[in-house]
């Protein structure tokens, strides 16, 4: 069953939306605010799932009179459209959550930014901050407090890679989209050199949300290692695709896609990619597991960024291997050469597999040689995560059948 | 913070990509002169992202969706009809100068595929004669 928690103020006006989040927060310090969303365990929602609490409280120690909050909606991982869900139908949350964080770390200053893509989201967006501003929840002593907070929002402008948080920066700074060498991490020297928090519009919506209760909800949701909900975008071969809320642990893939998503359309399940096309697939015998951080990752996958595409066993899995290939080879940044001549060499493969409709041993080989030397050697989550799909369809699908 | 509340460049650049549909050499120029950018580095920003463009488009830009979920929803059909119907390929324009075609990464309506966007607007559910029907009413 779908379990509605980040998505309860759903319907709710604008006028009618209580921001009972930012006004407990305001009334905390700052530091408990920080405690309360540690405690909470909240995980990057956009796909690298760091502690969102950890981020906070690190900034807030970096001594600094500016620092900034980023919110990243650069939402551009194929299957994934939680976060345009996130802005079109909840934007005073998102915003909301950008000023809570602002207000717990210190800063004055925030950004949006969404992908250029998004036109429906970014005047959604545009007009929630002027309106938020006219009811002072923007601006100067915000709800009469002395804490003063901006917001400014940006558009990408197609380039999949600024959704990598230094790349996004850089972007912001009006230079190429590349990702910078980490450390320093953002939250010591990001925007403009400055320490900057960048978070994913789910995640500081979530924040948002735990913020409005008196107590922590989140430890009363999920398991012990993932707390809260998640909103999976499912898409592909399913009868009712859709943004659904699962409480961790409640639930399973199968039942995911079974129940809340319809089914599974065709002659059977051929796989699922669970987090988007920087995740493994999971197949027939993997797909009956629990929906957490630890049970992904122990069957050697990954929530990702909960974009769940369902494939049936009908389609031609090498046309879906040669399609996420292609859109690698376009959007990496170039920076890293393993990365860039990685993946355009995978292509090549991928590209002559696709011709013959089968692989040789030697090829899956060769591909799994590369994507390890990409993903130790590139220096953003892009390169790390850009082969994973590729390989584990090979693997699962063809190694044994091949030669 | 004074670059706060200046305007940030890639917000610059879309203003002019929507009004003029391209970002010319004196656009170039003037910025560069403005925010003291040597030309190559701008040209070289512009380059990076897709949504900008150094030429003249159409008066309407088709974008296609290609990843998975609409490839699995037969986007391939959409651009071939497109295509077709325009006679025109992938990255040109009609010679009336009123559409470009543009296949491009997830558009996030992953749930309504295949799906394309003109300019600011979505087409979602598409099929080729719905396609052919929204471009045909277009002025």
């Amino acid at each position: 069953m779908e379990k509605i928690f980040l998505k309860s103020d759903l319907g709710k006006s604008f006028e009618d939306y209580e921001f009972s989040g930012l006004k407990n927060s305001l009334k905390m310090e700052q530091t408990q605010v920080i405690d309360k969303i540690k405690d909470s365990v909240l995980k990057g929602r956009g796909g690298a799932g760091f502690p969102a609490g950890i981020k906070w409280e690190t900034a807030y120690h970096v001594e600094d009179d500016i620092k900034f909050v980023v919110c990243n909606a650069d939402e551009g991982e194929p299957g994934t459209f939680k976060d345009r869900f996130l802005m079109e139908n909840l934007p005073y949350k998102v915003i909301e959550g950008i000023v809570i964080c602002g207000y717990a770390i210190g800063s004055k200053y925030g950004y949006i930014y969404i992908r250029g893509e998004y036109t429906q989201a970014i005047k959604i967006i545009r007009k929630t901050i002027q309106k938020m501003y006219e009811r002072n929840i923007l601006g100067n002593n915000i709800l009469g407090t002395d804490f003063s907070f901006d917001i400014k929002l940006v558009r990408g402008a197609g380039a999949y890679v600024c959704g990598d948080e230094t790349s996004l920066i850089n972007s912001i700074e009006g230079e190429r989209g590349m990702s910078r060498i980490k450390p320093p991490l953002p939250v010591f020297e990001g925007l403009y050199g400055k320490p900057t928090v960048v978070n994913n519009v789910e995640t500081l919506s979530a924040a948002a949300e735990i913020m409005k209760y008196d107590y922590n909800p989140y430890l009363q949701l999920g398991t012990e290692k993932s707390k809260g909900t998640k909103l999976v975008s499912i898409s592909g071969d399913v009868y009712k695709p859709g943004v659904y809320e699962v409480e961790f642990g409640k639930m399973t893939v199968k039942e995911i896609v079974n129940e809340l998503a319809g089914g599974v359309k065709g002659s059977g399940l051929g796989f699922v990619i669970p987090g988007g096309i920087s995740t493994e697939v999971l197949t027939e015998n993997e797909w009956d597991v629990p929906y957490t951080y630890e049970d992904l990752f122990k069957i050697g996958t990954n929530i990702g960024s909960g974009g769940m595409i369902v494939v049936s066993k009908d389609r031609n899995y090498l046309e879906i291997i040669k399609n996420v290939s292609d859109f690698f080879r376009d959007e990496t940044c170039g920076t890293c050469f393993p990365c860039r001549e990685g993946n355009k060499n995978i292509n090549k493969m991928v590209s002559e597999i696709y011709e013959r409709g089968y692989p040789m041993k030697k090829e899956i080989e060769i591909i799994s040689d590369i994507k390890n030397a990409v993903s130790l050697a590139a220096r953003c989550g892009f390169g790390e995560a850009s082969v994973n799909l590729i390989l584990s369809i090979l693997e699962n699908f063809y190694a044994k059948k091949v030669k | 913070m004074e670059k706060y509340y200046e305007k940030e460049l890639l917000e610059e650049l879309h203003d002019i990509q929507e009004t003029y549909g391209f970002i010319s050499e004196e656009d170039i120029l003037r910025i560069s002169e403005k925010r003291d950018i040597p030309k190559a580095h701008l040209y070289g920003v512009i380059s990076f992202y897709s949504m900008f463009h150094l030429k003249p488009t159409g008066k309407y830009i088709i974008k296609v969706c290609d990843s998975v979920s609409c490839s699995l929803n037969h986007s391939a059909d959409i651009v071939k009809v497109i295509k077709e119907h325009l006679g025109i390929g992938e990255n040109e324009t009609t010679r009336d100068k009123k559409f470009s075609l543009e296949v491009v990464e997830c558009l996030g309506h992953c749930d309504e595929g295949p799906v394309m966007i003109i300019n600011d607007t979505y087409y979602t559910h598409l099929t080729t004669n719905k396609v052919v029907q929204i471009l045909d009413n277009l002025d």
